[in-house]
């Protein structure tokens, strides 16, 4: 069985750093941790300096640069450090955490733009026509990405970073084992179990979102 | 012919290839594909472009940093300066707050000199609520404004620092009051936070050394998203260190 120390788990350990990011050696990155989770101040600057170039790539990469994808950065980091309290040192790294934390910026972005254009798709459409069948409602992809992203938080580890490499990364289960060490068949059933979970938070409260 | 595992039903579900004797079976049996597309939907709502890991880092513009250090309170130490240094904890505090309008905010630390002073008094008292209030200092009105006050500094019984202000301060249309603690040059300044007529209590950093920053500041700030000090100050007051 594994370990949670295994390395990369988190996702993030993937992208190099690059040059810019000094020869003078800082404090480690589960220092860092320790210090954002007992709530030092310097550790958030800290942890935006190292982090906040692959959390914002992530945001451009989303929306393009500019304002939106700078608001998912900025709220990236402000919500976690408002919520620290949720964040466990010993349950990840910090910087897959901060990745975490983004996805549900960026999706809760796409949806504010998704009701914006529904609404104004339906506003246009009844201009024109009348009664429309077009509605303004939470589109159901909208909604299914939230309650996923808010299942995933609720995951521990291991299983938490073998779905993420499986849903953000597209590893196939083997290549999932070689970069994990975790074995072929622990690595499956783990897959299997958490879709089946995530399975049943979407069809009891998705369900409930859709009545 | 029998049903696939389910371990095999869920790696499809993500969209793996299968041996060929399960994917055979897939195609011909309505149960397993079933199963397959039921528990796709939580991988088609999340195994997007949009979430996917992150790829090329992109260095956010530096006006986004400063939107978080005053939407946190935390100082905004070493921004923009390559990651090389660890900044003192909690100790360091950047001018960019001052930069903006250098001629406002050196012309009112004339005023400091001429206003502040005489209406600061240091009280000392004995703790009977779990805090210690080792000093007073009167907010004294700037100019011709109306807003006055009283700021405290308390320590609590766990050794937490804590900056009471009373303001009494006319209500404003379109804007809001911000408490500042500055250093006596009035260059580099720690934000506390948004204050009303009323009392309130700001938390002081644990590091932050009231020596070095021991004007409180009430300015008025206009709703316009820029975290600067407006330039405008409508009372002050000197702590004594």
């Amino acid at each position: 069985m594994l370990t949670r120390s295994r390395p990369r788990l988190g996702s993030v350990g993937v992208v190099d750093p690059g040059p810019a990011r000094n020869g003078a050696p800082g404090p480690r990155d589960d220092e860092i941790a320790q210090r954002f989770a007992a709530g030092d101040e310097s550790a958030l600057a800290l942890a935006y300096q190292r982090w906040a170039g692959q959390v914002h790539g992530m945001a451009v990469r989303a929306f393009g640069p500019g304002p939106d994808a700078e608001d998912v950065t900025q709220q990236t980091f402000v919500s976690a450090w408002t919520g620290r309290a949720g964040y466990r040192p010993d349950k990840g790294p910090l910087p897959a955490w901060l990745v975490g934390v983004c996805r549900h910026k960026i999706s809760d972005t796409w949806a504010r733009r998704d009701k914006q254009r529904r609404e104004a798709e339906a506003a246009a459409s009844q201009l024109q026509a009348g009664p429309s069948p077009v509605t303004a409602g939470v589109d159901t992809a909208v909604a299914d990405r939230m309650l996923v992203l808010d299942e995933l938080d609720l995951l521990g580890q291991p299983q938490r970073g073998i779905i993420e490499l499986a849903f953000f990364e597209d590893l196939t289960h083997a290549q999932i084992a070689a970069r994990t060490g975790i074995p072929l068949g622990t690595v499956k059933s783990h897959i299997r179990r958490t879709l089946e979970r995530l399975r049943s938070r979407l069809e009891v409260d998705g369900a409930a979102l859709h009545a | 012919m029998q049903h696939c595992m389910p371990e095999q039903l869920a790696l499809a579900a993500l969209r793996e290839p299968l041996p060929a004797e399960d994917a055979a079976h897939l195609d011909s049996c309505g149960a397993c594909a079933a199963e397959v597309a039921s528990l796709q939907r939580a991988v088609d709502a999340v195994a997007v472009p949009l979430l996917a890991a992150p790829g090329a880092p992109v260095e956010p513009p530096a006006h986004v940093w400063d939107a978080i250090a005053a939407a946190t309170g935390v100082p905004a130490a070493a921004t923009g300066v390559p990651a090389a240094a660890d900044p003192p904890a909690g100790a360091e505090i950047v001018p960019f707050r001052a930069r903006r309008r250098p001629l406002l905010l050196v012309a009112a630390s004339v005023l400091v000199g001429a206003v502040v002073g005489a209406g600061a008094v240091a009280v000392l008292r004995d703790s009977d609520d779990g805090v210690d209030a080792v000093q007073t200092v009167a907010l004294d009105p700037l100019d011709e404004n109306d807003a006055s006050g009283r700021a405290e500094v308390v320590v609590r019984d766990d050794g937490s620092r804590a900056l009471e202000v009373q303001l009494t301060a006319p209500a404003l249309d379109d804007g809001y009051y911000e408490v500042w603690l500055i250093e006596p040059s009035i260059t580099d300044m720690v934000p506390l936070g948004i204050a009303r007529s009323g009392t309130q209590t700001f938390e002081l950093p644990a590091d932050l050394d009231l020596g070095e920053f021991p004007v409180v500041d009430v300015s008025v700030e206009p709703l316009d998203g820029d975290p600067l000090h407006s330039g405008v100050s409508v009372a002050r007051g000197q702590l004594e260190s």
